[in-house]
């Protein structure tokens, strides 16, 4: 059974950049356009690994982890940034909020899938 | 001859030339965003309401419309700018932009400027955002000034004898794209790029 990602941004090109990417890979992708739409998202589902955004209309990609670690649901499952960001202080406010790391965009297909991989299994 | 109290006078104005692989933005009255395009393609994204704009300039190396690298290094761009616009006060759903560029400037560079201009439009299109004006394609460079605070443009097109930056593709990174840091247990092994430890 094919491991399920919850990919987390509000540009539809950057999701089906992610998604052209995982599911040629073998993985089942979900979308979610927002940080809120996310915390619906994954507290109706279990997702192998969630990659999110930062810069989000509603609800942003921190708020989204600080809402949802909060939750049983939110228990375990491994969290990535992707963002254009790369401040240390937003890096430091990602660890603190339960992510595991943090990825700068843009990026190339090899190094989605490594991550991927790393944190949700192949 | 009286002059508009709120606009500034010639000696407050800014110009900032925009080269290829930047993105700025304002939301100062005094900046203007300078730019020239053969088959490059700059965005420019206002939110007339907060009164902030920005100007990306970009080409993409390939001139096929579908090629990876469109997705990658084009959305990149323009992520870059709705974020900084987002930075100052914008609101997604209330940003508009105007594209120029996409040339046919040399035979050597092909349909270059073509696909730069569909990338362009596909991608507001796809992204929902309103495209006010287009100025696109053509064998003939561009001079554009764009006045980030209110969203106007001014474009006039250059003649033959005008000097044009010679443009080659090139895909101009910020310092650590592509980059992974994990905080915790998740060790760099495997990784295909260099990983960065935890700070």
């Amino acid at each position: 059974m094919s491991k399920t990602i919850l990919a987390v941004d509000d540009s539809p090109s950057v999701r089906q950049m992610v998604r052209l990417t995982l599911v040629g890979a073998g993985y089942t992708v979900v979308e979610a356009v927002d940080g809120q739409d996310a915390l619906e998202k994954a507290t109706a589902q279990r997702f192998d690994a969630i990659l999110t955004d930062q810069n989000m209309p509603r609800l942003d990609g921190l708020g989204f982890i600080r809402k949802f670690r909060t939750l049983p649901e939110g228990k375990g499952v491994p969290i990535v940034f992707l963002s254009t960001e790369s401040q240390d202080t937003l890096k430091a406010q990602a660890k603190e909020a339960g992510a595991i790391g943090w990825m700068i965009k843009p990026f190339d297909q090899a190094q989605l899938l490594a991550v991927v991989k790393k944190v949700a299994g192949a | 001859m009286t002059r508009c109290a709120d606009r500034p006078s010639a000696s407050q104005i800014s110009i900032t030339h925009v080269t290829q692989g930047s993105c700025v933005a304002s939301a100062s009255p005094n900046e203007v965003y300078a730019t020239i395009l053969g088959s490059c393609i700059c965005t420019c994204m206002c939110d007339p309401v907060a009164g902030v704009g920005g100007m990306n300039h970009f080409l993409l190396p390939s001139s096929e419309v579908e090629d990876a690298q469109h997705l990658r290094y084009g959305s990149h761009a323009m992520e870059l700018l709705i974020n900084a616009l987002l930075k100052l006060g914008a609101a997604r759903q209330r940003i508009e932009a105007k594209i120029f560029g996409g040339a046919m400037m040399t035979p050597q560079l092909g349909a270059i400027g073509q696909a730069n201009a569909a990338f362009a439009r596909r991608y507001l299109r796809d992204e929902g955002i309103l495209c006010t004006a287009q100025s696109l394609g053509g064998n003939r460079a561009r001079r554009i000034r764009f006045w980030p605070k209110t969203g106007r443009v001014q474009q006039m097109f250059l003649g033959s004898e005008d000097v044009v930056p010679t443009e080659q593709p090139q895909l101009r990174l910020q310092g650590g794209a592509g980059d992974v840091t994990f905080f915790d247990r998740h060790s760099n092994a495997e990784m295909p790029d260099p990983i960065k430890e935890p700070r």
